[in-house]
């Protein structure tokens, strides 16, 4: 619970520090505070979904995986990472519109992100399918595992070998941050509020995964009794 | 394990060449496809964008119901459980990857000249477009590999197949579409880094379905 103090504390902090702290982006005004919702979420996702790929490596390979139900904690992670690239698409598709004109160009970095909602929602399609199969759980994790590996290639290697119409990105090429003081505190507020977020989310969501299966098991009890 | 693997290709092989099955469908599927095309086309020329486009769609959808089919016929002819009796699981995927490559070649090597033929292509830089065409072959066979096995496994059928495996290839064919635009319009240096880009991707997919490939293959 003291994630979700944290998140009640930075969250608001990181909305007052992206409208009244960190002044406009010269040449893209008022609009480019979205920049403090549209990065920390493309990074929310991008950590969420690597947090389900170490989840299933813990699963398939430590030596109680299938006991501390780690496949089910990386659907989870999965879940909440889909939600949060889902977010970052909308918010990165309003910037489209009002720093390119319109809301969707095909760059390099857009189509990755959109192949990256598409793999998870293929994980997701997967996931179901296997509803009554005993090998879901290793099936899955070696699916969310081989996404992992594949997932950098068009993240980080093609905005790089293909132009793109996105501004340099922050850890760049010469491991300098073409940025304002106060507007890179600001990122750096909100990035850390969005992980706490993340957190957050998924502490309740395995919470919740365990107390239904306290229930299925006292259901299961009663029955034997 | 080397043993192993030459018997199961042998074994893959043989049984392919008994029924051809699959090669002889998806040969029909990539003819039917590229005649379709040129005769709806009726002789315009297209851009060499969109003959790249064609080239790698008409690829991949042909080559899709072969590569999963080595996986299915082993649960459809419930041979699974004995080969994961018999062979180790490694061995069962570098027999069903060297298959998968070969089939993906022979596909290539018959489309690619219907391709040339009927949609009135040019190719500018001949080695490029062999590279581009290998490469991105080989990285869609190793990619595909590992998720037909899966799609096999979880029991599911084509269209789970194709649902899976194509965000994970659709960078592969984004990176080869490009690459084949070069190609077409005469040589560029920027291309060879797709051709890098290619290979890594499939070095680095058969590495991990390598390692991870039991997991799928021995029930828990």
């Amino acid at each position: 619970m003291k994630t979700g103090r944290l998140v009640y504390l930075f969250m608001p902090a990181a909305i007052l520090m992206a409208f009244l702290y960190a002044p406009p982006a010269a040449g893209l005004g008022e609009a480019s505070r979205i920049v403090y919702f549209h990065v920390p979420l493309a990074w929310g996702s991008v950590l969420a979904f690597a947090v389900s790929g170490i989840l299933s490596i813990r699963y398939l390979f430590g030596s109680n995986g299938s006991e501390a139900m780690l496949d089910m904690k990386a659907h989870h992670s999965a879940g909440i990472g889909l939600t949060f690239t889902v977010l970052a698409i909308i918010s990165g598709s309003i910037w489209a519109k009002m720093s390119w004109g319109s809301y969707w160009n095909w760059d390099p970095r857009e189509t990755s992100i959109v192949i990256l909602l598409l793999i998870y929602i293929s994980y997701f399609a997967l996931y179901g399918v296997m509803s009554d199969n005993g090998n879901r759980g290793r099936i899955s994790s070696v699916y969310l595992i081989l996404v992992m590996v594949v997932v950098p290639f068009f993240i980080f290697v093609v905005p790089r070998v293909y132009p793109s119409l996105h501004p340099d990105p922050i850890i760049n090429a010469e491991k300098k941050m073409n940025m304002d003081m106060k507007m890179r505190m600001t990122l750096l507020v909100s990035a850390v509020s969005f992980t706490l977020l993340y957190v957050y989310f998924m502490g309740m969501r395995n919470r919740l995964m365990g107390i239904e299966k306290k229930i299925d098991e006292k259901i299961e009890n009663r029955r034997e009794i | 394990m080397i043993s192993d693997v030459l018997r199961q290709l042998k074994k893959d092989f043989l049984v392919e060449f008994r029924s051809r099955a699959a090669v002889n469908t998806a040969l029909a599927f990539a003819g039917i496809i590229t005649l379709s095309i040129s005769l709806a086309a009726g002789g315009t020329p297209f851009s060499t964008l969109v003959q790249a486009v064609f080239l790698w769609i008409i690829l991949f959808f042909s080559a899709m119901n072969g590569l999963l089919h080595i996986f299915t016929r082993e649960e459809e002819e419930q041979t699974s459980l004995f080969l994961s009796l018999n062979v180790p699981a490694e061995a069962v995927y570098l027999a069903k990857l060297v298959f998968n490559i070969a089939f993906f070649l022979v596909i290539e090597m018959v489309t690619c000249p219907l391709f040339i033929f009927f949609l009135q292509v040019t190719v500018k830089d001949i080695i490029l477009f062999v590279m581009t065409v290998l490469s991105g072959g080989l990285a869609l066979a190793s990619a595909v590999t590992m998720l037909a096995a899966m799609t096999a496994r979880a029991g599911g059928k084509g269209s789970l197949f194709t649902v899976i495996s194509f965000p994970v290839v659709l960078p592969v064919i984004w990176v080869s579409i490009g690459a084949t635009v070069e190609s077409l319009q005469g040589s560029s240096g920027d291309a060879w880094n797709s051709v890098v880009f290619l290979l890594a991707f499939s070095g680095a997919v058969t590495a991990i379905s390598f390692l991870l490939f039991r997991y799928v293959w021995y029930d828990e």
